[in-house]
């Protein structure tokens, strides 16, 4: 690395890495900026940069002003973020952990009709919600499901179901059969092969399909409004539900959006060494 | 093994298969199959959910009349353009950046963090921001086109050409990090004792990505890639919210006539028909690229 | 061991499914007990907030809960209102709705029929709200007297002006010499036009500042104004005919002086909603601007306007048509509120509305918002409350609206998309015009409409709304 091609090359790279952040992080940055800035802040020509920050849009997701009497009451924010984190967490965790499942399965062992099951799981990430969403509605209210938490889950579940299956199957199609043919040896049932030692090689693919199918659940908005309406009522739909008396409110949508962020973003936080781990003994090449 | 131990490890396999697959096969029944299949059931009515009066059965007209209307091909041939356009760009852009996040540096896990964030954001905060962005008048983009940069101002929603690229660019900005994640996560788990072997041959960077890992990782990237088709294919969200299929009719996906179709007009059949015909050929794109995708994994074992 | 991983794995299955069943049952809880509580469907903002504060002392008085389930405002708020009533679900006991929704949700049998409440009700009657106000927003079919919605907000377009600029003298005198009369309100689109060009002077101030954008229904709430005082029409509700009509001479005259206008407003004006119209104005980007009467309480609110003490209100201008008669016509807005007829309430419902809509509650209303309620809006309080209340009392005689069908969504689609063909250039507005009639009777005829042919005149405005048709131009002065 002291070599004269060896700092060019590190140049290059650091340059290249600050292309990537700058174009990732500024519309980061400007929404965070509009969330803090004024509705007169926002509109100025040129673009202000700098201005006096108002923490008034914040304060506004969590504090209801009366117009009559101006008393502060709270908005049901917090009732919202709760039905959030229950229905995109659970459907998380059902959808990773039967796909993780249904995923060793169809990569290991062969039954009837397994093309066709792997394509069935597939094609129910092909059809945009609008299409199915009034059927689907008719169902739910048939079978009392409509805004509930339990009807929420379910749909969440399936929406995360397909991807999980196919990205878990890919990452168990991976690792060779010799592996556990090692575990049985060894004395190990196939389950417990599978929970203690295939399941912590396939780590990353399990926290790449739990960041996606979380981020998928927390951030749906479709179904959540037309389902939901009152019990079940999750945050997107409420969140656009914003408007001040001149019109969208800008400043609001901007800091709703950071405060949505932050569930997703501490999760990545937390998963994020599992995805960028190298396994010392490798899986996608193993002979 | 014995024969018994044989037999009773055979059920014990069978029983696991089952355990294991039918909740998911059950749920995903239950909640996909049924309205589908009502879906398709009125695709040959005229029916409307919201003015269910005068319906009448009429065959294959919904899918005739979609089929034969020049309207429909305009929209076709623009999601193309926009799919291919964008997922292209989201793909190469993707695998680029997680290959550069692969080697080991200082601040690299907080990088990665952030490079992910844009995924993070709720879809129609993203497309109302944009929407924002591009203003032409108060928008910061034309603030760096125009006041910055010196050229004219760009009517970046305002003409067809400009509000493709638009959305373009929304899309990417939004949806590369999918493709980060998914490539990094396949990256990583590449073994590293391949690329110890081929340093010692004295291998470029160049050979050692080209032949180790986009080779060995090309399963899940072509995943990566069905999965981020099908996505784009079915976008709404952004469309909706950053241009509202304008000007005119100029970005107005397949997805989004449909939503048009099915919710603004309340043409119930005719958008299950627009639901159907959309659903084929996302099956056709998706079964081509899955042979691809089988065909590599057998390869690898 | 594996036993008990096997129980773990189990239970915390259980656990998780039990537990969100378990809060799924919230909704037989209140079914048990004798309070209930109404569900309200509107989109979200000011006046649906305003709302929800009076009906907490409904709530006092019956023990009848009222809450909101508010939508974002755009096709989201519609669209849960459809799939609702499609679903024939139960999930909201009353809706506000866009006054031209009536005929989709009425037409389809959605909404409880409401003139038998009315007539036994002793809080209310019919006379409490002018025809026109019943008519538009609660009337379905046209002019036949069955009403299905109150109205819950009433609104009109007008528009605001920069006084400042119009009382300065430089201004006024600059102005007289280069156009040859005076600067002030304009009482026709000829002469706003004049001002517009007059204060066009890029790039920190334009002209005007109006609405164009291709979503719902941004652009056509203007180009139909312009549509109208020409002379054209959207269609002829009596022989449904729309070829002659939305594409005759006096419409297309309309549309093209739009275009025209567009010279005079900020680039991009295509995309803007009313939402871009205010920051214009805002920002001080425009002399004048063409707006609902929804937003001039944010104009008059200095922490949202810092030109708020040097705004002034007027009623919207009317035009000279080719045949020289003089016409002044603009868009209606606001929504009417309907019970629906799948919910489990509709008594409490109906009791709920008709407590609201009596004097008191609409007089607090009016203070934020505008009531269709006649009495208020002819009270001495309601109209010294700004400066914008008195126009919008003579303004609603001026009012039009478009087609009161269940169609109506997608008559409005296909008008918005064709209008902003016309009006982005890619295409001329005669052809735009013609497609639009040619699509939107296909529209008709595929709903079972029989469409009578009439021989087609160049005027055919014969829906005009007093005074209208008069061969001088009748300008509105208001004390």
């Amino acid at each position: 690395m002291i070599s004269k091609s060896g700092t060019l090359r590190r140049i290059v790279f650091i340059i290249l890495i600050v292309i990537i952040l700058l174009y990732t992080l500024f519309p980061l940055y400007w929404l965070f900026l509009a969330s803090l800035k004024s509705r007169i802040d926002l509109f100025t020509i040129p673009p202000k940069f700098f201005f006096k920050p108002t923490f008034e849009h914040f304060k506004k997701l969590f504090i209801y002003t009366t117009l009559e009497t101006g008393e502060e009451q709270q908005t049901r924010f917090l009732f919202w973020l709760t039905n959030s984190v229950i229905t995109a967490g659970t459907g998380t965790l059902l959808a990773v952990a039967l796909g993780t499942m249904a995923g060793y399965i169809n990569s290991r062992m062969n039954y009837r009709g397994k093309g066709d099951f792997m394509f069935f799981v597939l094609s129910t990430r092909m059809l945009p919600p609008v299409a199915i969403i009034v059927p689907l509605y008719i169902v739910f209210a048939r079978f009392r499901l409509a805004d509930t938490r339990l009807g929420m889950i379910l749909l969440y579940t399936l929406i995360g179901l397909g991807l999980a299956t196919w990205i878990m199957k890919g990452f168990f199609d991976g690792i060779p059969t010799e592996v556990e043919e090692a575990a049985f040896v060894n004395g190990y049932t196939r389950f417990q092969a599978f929970v203690k030692i295939l399941v912590p090689m396939v780590k990353g693919g399990i926290a790449a399909t739990a960041g996606f199918c979380f981020i998928f659940a927390w951030n749906e908005f479709t179904f959540a409004s037309i389902i939901a309406t009152r019990y079940a009522m999750t945050l997107p739909p409420r969140i656009t539900a914003l408007m001040g008396t001149s019109g969208f409110e800008w400043g609001i949508a901007a800091a709703s959006g950071y405060i949505l962020i932050i569930p997703i973003l501490v999760l990545f936080i937390l998963i994020r060494k599992y995805i960028l781990m190298g396994m010392t003994f490798g899986v996608l090449g193993r002979k | 093994m014995t024969n018994l131990e044989y037999i009773k490890y055979a059920r014990k396999e069978k029983l696991i298969k089952y355990f294991f697959l039918w909740p998911a096969l059950i749920i995903l029944l239950f909640l996909i199959a049924y309205p589908f299949i009502m879906l398709i059931y009125y695709s040959f009515f005229n029916f409307s959910f919201l003015r269910p009066v005068n319906t009448k059965f009429i065959g294959f007209k919904n899918y005739v009349n979609i089929l034969t209307d020049t309207y429909t091909w305009e929209r076709f041939i623009f999601t193309f353009k926009y799919v291919a356009l964008a997922v292209s760009i989201q793909f190469i852009l993707g695998i680029l950046i997680a290959h550069l996040l692969q080697s080991e540096f200082r601040g690299r896990e907080a990088v990665f963090t952030i490079v992910l964030m844009p995924m993070m954001l709720c879809p129609v905060v993203v497309g109302l921001f944009w929407k924002y962005m591009f203003n032409t008048e108060w928008g910061i983009m034309n603030y760096f086109v125009h006041n910055v940069l010196g050229f004219n101002q760009v009517e970046w929603l305002g003409t067809e050409r400009n509000s493709l690229w638009a959305t373009i660019i929304a899309d990417t900005w939004m949806w590369t990090p999918f493709m980060i994640l998914l490539s990094s996560a396949a990256f990583s788990s590449i073994p590293k004792y391949l690329y110890e072997a081929a340093s010692v041959d004295r291998a470029s960077n160049f050979f050692k990505f080209t032949n180790i890992t986009l080779p060995l990782s090309a399963p899940i990237l072509i995943l990566a890639l069905i999965f981020r088709l099908m996505d784009a294919m079915k976008q709404f969200d952004l469309v909706y919210t950053l241009t509202g299929g304008g000007p005119g009719d100029a970005t107005q996906t397949v997805s989004f006539t449909l939503y048009k179709t099915a919710f603004q007009y309340f043409y119930t059949g005719e958008g299950s028909a627009w639901a159907f015909i959309l659903l084929i050929i996302i099956i056709g794109l998706s079964s081509i690229l899955i042979k691809i995708l089988n065909y590599l994994s057998e390869r690898n074992r | 061991m594996k036993k008990a991983k096997w129980l773990f794995f189990a239970l915390a299955f259980m656990l998780a499914v039990s537990f969100a069943f378990a809060s799924g049952e919230k909704e037989g809880a209140e079914k048990t007990k004798k309070e209930v509580t109404l569900t309200v469907v509107w989109h979200g903002g000011v006046c649906a907030d305003m709302l929800l504060e009076i009906a907490k002392d409904w709530t006092a008085i019956s023990g009848v809960k009222v809450e909101g389930a508010l939508v974002g405002y755009g096709p989201a708020w519609h669209d849960k209102i459809a799939s609702e009533f499609a679903a024939r679900g139960s999930g909201f006991d009353l809706a506000c709705w866009d006054s031209q929704s009536i005929g989709e949700f009425a037409g389809g049998g959605h909404c409880v029929l409401l003139n038998p409440y009315i007539e036994k009700s002793d809080k209310l009657k019919m006379t409490d709200w002018s025809k026109e106000m019943l008519a538009r927003y609660g009337e379905y079919p046209d002019a036949s007297g069955d009403i299905y919605a109150l109205p819950i907000n009433a609104d009109a377009e007008g528009m605001h002006y920069r006084k400042d600029l119009f009382e300065d003298p430089m201004e006024k005198e600059g102005f007289k010499r280069e156009y040859g009369y005076e600067l002030n309100i304009p009482q026709t689109w000829s002469e706003l036009r004049d001002i517009a060009e007059w204060f066009t002077r890029p790039p920190d101030l334009y002209g005007l500042g109006m609405m164009g954008g291709r979503e719902y229904d941004y652009l056509t709430s203007v180009t139909n104004c312009l549509v109208w005082v020409f002379g054209g029409e959207l269609w002829n509700p009596e022989t449904n005919e729309i070829k002659g009509y939305i594409d005759s001479p006096a419409s297309i005259d309309g549309l093209k002086f739009y275009i025209e206008l567009m010279k005079y407003c900020p680039p991009g004006v295509e995309t803007w909603g009313w939402d871009e119209v205010n920051t214009a104005f805002q920002t001080g980007k425009v002399a004048m601007a063409h707006n609902w009467f929804y937003f001039f309480g944010a104009m008059d609110d200095p922490e949202q306007n810092p030109y708020s003490d040097v705004t002034g209100y007027a009623i919207l201008p009317g035009e000279v048509g080719r045949d020289g008669m003089f016409r002044r016509e603009f868009s209606m807005g606001g929504q009417g509120i309907g019970i629906s007829k799948y919910s489990k309430h509709v008594q409490e419902a109906w009791e709920f509305i008709e407590w609201y809509e009596m004097f008191e509650q609409q007089k607090r209303y009016g203070a934020v918002c505008q009531t269709g309620r006649q009495g208020v809006l002819d009270s001495e309080e309601w109209l010294a409350n700004n400066d914008y209340n008195k126009l919008f009392r003579v303004a609603f005689n001026y009012t039009n609206d478009y087609w009161h069908l269940p169609e109506y969504a997608i008559l409005l689609d296909i008008l918005q998309e064709e209008s902003h063909n016309a009006v982005t250039g890619k295409k001329t507005p005669e052809k735009a015009m013609a497609d639009c009639a040619e699509r939107q009777e296909q529209v008709l005829i595929k709903a079972g409409y029989e469409i009578k042919r009439t021989p087609k005149v160049d005027m055919p405005d014969t829906i005009c709304p007093n005074p209208c048709g008069k061969p001088e131009i009748i300008p509105i002065v208001v004390e």
